[in-house]
């Protein structure tokens, strides 16, 4: 008494040792994608791989079908409430999984087999789509070379094929393949445009925000991810030039610091507002108007964020081509956030002071509101710094020299530069300059612009990153997440907007030692003696450099990247049908390559005639019920189909006797060909009467063991 | 066993059927066979290996429990062959001398005098062949191989024909000295008898011991026309397709991952000469596929060992595993 789905009892390890490997590449797929899909679904994958483990190897039934239906019902219940969707990248892969577990409950037949790794196979896919790092590529690859090997051993369930033959079959199938795929890596039409950047579900990527409050930047100080990387055309310029503009503050509450006031957020940005776009003619006038301009031509490669401020060094001349717009404070802000590596290339003057002419040249309205705005301070807010700032003007002669008694007043006022300062409240300005006087660049910058506006002068607050480490190996400058500061600007008549960076002068070093040696994690000095040593910082560039070309050449390998390559092959301006053409060539190619590295192992030989005539008379035979089975000889054969078709015997034991004979029988040269055509004439004759109703003919009948034993005689 | 006899099978009208050995010796062979058949009942399977064995001129060793028939089916081969015989028991003080034959010093002539063994027979029953110390075994089996004796500088070369029919017991451990697998290489078959079935059991019982019919029974043949046989068998055509069959099986079981040896090439000789012999029973003139299908397990089952102890599948169902796995060439 069993149900209908219980499985046949099998020779143990023909049946645990595929279903083993089966679940290793499944669980290696759910494992790839554990912090994406929630934990109940990698529980679930986890116990039924252990429940149809136990089940084979300790033969106990497998789960009933009804119990298996709720269960894939129950699961996909589970993901339709988490999810409210069976779409999506997460959905998708939660479903798969899940999905994948149950079939792993019944995956005792090849087929079965062959489904779960397919399912793993896609798991594989879908890590591929949500992740391309390059720590990762060594995981993918091993996980694609377990399922190949679980593939070879659930091909050959019942064979001798050893673990170790399956694993290095399966990784000489892989490599033969590779040339494969880097040929269609590099030569498959690609579509422009990002097919594959699937929406990311709240993705939190660390970046600059758009405000600045005390403790901000120092949130990102923590973080040593990559900001952006930029290779220069020529020498990179020194390090205390390597200002990185970022978005520029203009909106003051007391506290925090933003583009531009909280009530203008959701309503429609007023036409003067910061974001607007400067005119073409703005732009074209900003060109160097010093003599001793300092230029520098870069190609950044700007990791992603959930951001959409294109890092630039200050100031940009010539902003990048693209989806990005330059507005009237020089920042370049991309059209959509950058959820993906971009690349682009801009020109900047560091030695560009801001003279912008429309504004020196005063007071072209607009100009002056832009300038009003500038101006802004909170009322009733910080009451001693305003008071400070107005006294500081009064006394001093000019705008430049009131600066320059506010940074004297930080340098002696006993500042001192900490990335954990104290707390500040609702006066932060008050607070750090008569209170607490330690902060980083961002209080440093803020308590600047305040006095500054005081006085009367537009100043406003510019973040960004500053510095960036020389890569040797990759030729190329790092520029961190830690990197990020603030520093300000103010409006100098005659001189236009003007960058003083009040941190460099309670701490110069920052400038040119970088933000490292203020970490508190970092600052114990074991730590930091290990970080400098040099065998470990060549590690660490060398990691990084290959991280760059890893984002760059093979992530961000694009249709212009495609197109460029076509073109160092010599084709100029491929169509698709060209790329088409390529790629059919280095197929065959490969094919050749691979067909005569393939060739060379043993061949059957190709059937002779009497090989054909044989196959077309078993060919016949089995069309009528009686096939032969791979390992029957002639006579075995006849009397196989003795038993089947006692009315084809006696003819068929004729012609298989005369194929015996001709087969295995001594050669007498004369007579052969004769006999043979004989043969082949009577093969050709035969027309074979179909029994009713005729019996499905089954290619692998298996033959009871009597008759095994009988044979032969 | 249900075979079909040859005459069934073959119709005069037919041109093409292979062969016709037509030498005197078949009706012989015919009668040797069913008296073998008369004293070990329901066993022609085997008793038709046995005979295969000895006209391909091998070594047959015969496997099985005590009382199922070994010895006597030893002697029977042996009477009905026509042959003259010797039986040794092997114990564990047996000494080679014991086998091959002692130098004793003659007085009469003042010289050392050769003695032989009980070996200078044309049919060795050597009972419970792993009872002996190695040094026996290989004492014994080295004259099974060179088919000659080295005593004292002087070569002795043993009658043709030459059988040594050895049996073991496989189930006593103590006190046995298994055959390592080099020698086992050495006997070309080995064949199990197992019990009877159940109505020739009842016949064994009833008419009690078949021993006593070899002494009624003439000889079917003599040892010249056993050579005359045994060069007959050699004569059996062997074809380039079926040399290739045979390659494939040995190639077959020296790739297999989970066996601790493959065949070596003196195996797939004697492949080849039993499946030549298995034809000349079969009135065949060539030989096929079947053929060596038919005496694969008997000649391949006792050099064929799995690598894990663990999951022991026998020789027999391995070398059926190996019989399905290579496809017959066409």
């Amino acid at each position: 008494m069993s149900p209908p789905d219980t499985p046949p009892i099998r020779p143990r390890d023909a049946q645990l040792r595929p279903l083993m490997w089966c679940a290793a590449a499944f669980l290696g797929g759910v494992l790839l994608q554990v912090d994406r899909i929630p934990l109940w679904a990698t529980m679930t994958a986890c116990v039924c791989t252990g429940w149809s483990i136990a089940v084979c190897a300790r033969r106990m039934r497998l789960p009933r079908r009804s119990l298996k239906g709720a269960l894939a019902l129950a699961l996909t219940a589970a993901v339709v409430a988490m999810f409210h969707t069976l779409n999506g990248l997460e959905a998708g892969t939660t479903l798969l999984a899940a999905m994948g577990s149950v079939k792993l409950l019944e995956a005792y037949r090849r087929r079965d087999r062959y489904i779960v790794l397919g399912v793993a196979l896609f798991l594989l896919l879908a890590a591929c789509l949500s992740r391309q790092s390059l720590p990762c590529a060594p995981l993918y690859a091993a996980e694609a070379w377990l399922c190949c090997s679980a593939l070879v051993v659930a091909a050959h369930p019942e064979s001798s094929l050893g673990s170790r033959a399956a694993v290095l079959l399966a990784g000489r199938s892989l490599l033969i393949a590779l040339p494969l795929a880097v040929l269609a890596f590099l030569f498959f039409p690609r579509l422009s445009g990002s097919l594959w950047a699937l929406p990311e579900a709240g993705a939190a990527a660390t970046g600059l925000s758009d405000t600045l409050a005390p403790g901000g930047i120092s949130d990102l100080s923590e973080s040593s991810d990559p900001a952006f990387r930029a290779w220069f055309d020529g020498p990179p310029p020194p390090p205390a030039e390597r200002y990185w503009r970022g978005p520029v503050l203009h909106y003051f509450d007391g506290y925090t610091w933003s583009r531009v006031p909280p009530q203008w957020l959701g309503a429609a940005a007023p036409a003067t507002s910061a974001t607007a776009a400067v005119p073409a003619t703005s732009v074209a006038l900003a060109a160097p108007a010093t003599s001793a301009a300092r230029l520098y031509r870069y190609r950044v490669a700007l990791e992603p964020s959930s951001n959409r401020w294109w890092l630039a060094l200050d100031t940009v001349v010539s902003p990048p081509s693209g989806a990005v717009r330059m507005t009237s404070d020089r920042v370049l802000v991309g059209a959509r956030p950058v959820t993906e590596p971009i690349a682009y290339t801009a020109v900047s003057d560091t030695a560009w002071r801001g003279l912008d002419p429309t504004a020196a040249r005063l007071p072209d309205p607009t100009t002056a509101r832009l300038l009003g705005r500038d101006l802004q301070l909170p009322p009733h807010r910080n009451p001693r710094s305003v008071e400070l700032g107005r006294r500081l003007r009064s006394e001093a002669p000019s705008d430049a020299a009131f600066a320059r008694s506010v940074l004297e007043f930080f340098r002696t006022g006993g500042f001192r530069y900490t990335l954990t300062p104290p707390r500040l409240g609702e006066d932060s300005v008050d607070e750090f300059l008569f209170g607490a006087r330690r902060g980083f660049c961002g209080h440093f910058a803020s308590a600047f612009v305040t006095l500054m506006r005081s006085g009367g002068i537009p100043a406003r607050v510019v973040t960004g990153y500053l510095g960036g480490e020389w890569n040797p190996i990759g030729r190329y400058l790092l520029i961190r997440q830690s990197d990020a500061h603030a520093w300000a600007e103010v409006w100098l008549p005659g001189r236009g907007w003007t960058r003083i960076d009040p941190t460099a002068v309670v701490a110069p070093e920052r400038l040119t030692r970088g933000i490292g040696e203020f970490l508190p994690g970092a600052a114990s000095a074991p730590e930091r003696l290990l970080l400098n040593l040099p065998w470990i910082a060549s590690i660490r560039e060398a990691w990084d450099a290959s991280n760059a070309w890893w984002t760059n050449e093979v992530i961000g390998f694009d249709t212009k990247a495609q197109l460029g390559l076509l073109r160092r092959l010599g084709i100029a301006t491929p169509s698709p049908d060209q790329l088409g053409w390529a790629l059919a060539l280095c197929l065959i190619g490969w094919l050749a390559v691979t067909g005569l590295q393939l060739g060379r192992l043993p061949r059957p030989p190709r059937p002779d005639r009497l090989a054909r005539a044989y196959r077309r008379l078993c060919l016949k035979l089995a069309r009528v019920g009686a096939p032969r089975a791979l390992d029957e000889g002639p006579i075995a054969y006849a009397d196989s189909i003795a038993r089947r078709r006692p009315d084809l015997a006696p003819t068929a034991r004729v012609l298989l006797a005369s194929y015996a004979q001709l087969r295995f029988g001594p050669e007498s040269a004369g007579t052969r060909a004769s006999r043979l055509a004989d043969f082949e004439r009577a093969v050709a004759r035969w027309r074979i009467p179909r029994r009713r109703p005729a019996p499905r003919p089954r290619l692998k009948t298996p033959r009871p063991r009597s008759a095994r034993a009988s044979r032969g005689t | 066993m249900s075979t079909h006899p040859a005459s069934e099978r073959r119709d005069p009208a037919d041109p093409a059927d292979p062969g016709e050995p037509g030498e005197p010796g078949n009706a012989a062979l015919g009668r040797a066979r069913s008296a073998l058949e008369t004293v070990i009942l329901g066993k022609p399977r085997q008793v038709r290996l046995c005979l295969a064995c000895l006209l391909a001129r091998g070594h047959l060793l015969i496997e099985d429990v005590p009382g199922v028939g070994k010895t006597t089916l030893a002697h029977a081969l042996a009477h009905v062959l026509g042959l003259a015989w010797q039986r040794v028991q092997f114990t564990s003080d047996l000494l080679p001398a014991d086998i091959i034959g002692v130098s004793v010093f003659d007085r009469a002539t003042q010289q050392f005098r050769f003695r032989k063994g009980p070996i200078f027979t044309q049919l060795l029953l050597a009972d419970e062949v792993n009872r002996a110390s190695p040094r026996t075994q290989s004492a014994l089996l080295e004259a099974m191989e060179e088919r000659q004796v080295s005593v004292d500088l002087t070569t002795y070369r043993l009658p043709d024909p030459f059988f040594v029919v050895a049996t073991e017991n496989p189930h006593e451990e103590l006190g046995t000295f298994a055959l390592p697998e080099s020698q086992l290489d050495r006997f070309l078959m080995r064949i199990t008898l197992g019990y009877p079935e159940a109505r020739f059991e009842r016949e064994l019982l009833r008419k009690g011991e078949r021993r006593d019919l070899l002494a009624e029974m003439p000889s079917a043949l003599d040892a010249s026309s056993v050579v005359r046989i045994q060069q007959a068998v050699r004569a059996v055509h062997v074809s380039d397709a079926l040399l290739d069959y045979v390659q494939r099986l040995v190639q077959q079981t020296r790739e297999r991952a989970d066996l601790k040896l493959g065949l070596s090439p003196r195996a797939g000789q004697g492949l080849i000469r039993a499946a030549q012999a298995w034809a000349y029973l079969a009135e065949r003139s060539a030989v096929l596929p079947e053929d060596v299908q038919a005496v694969l397990p008997s000649v391949a089952a006792h050099r064929l060992e799995q690598r894990e102890p663990a999951s022991a599948v026998d020789g027999e169902s391995l070398a059926a595993d190996l019989l399905k796995r290579v496809p017959v060439p066409i």
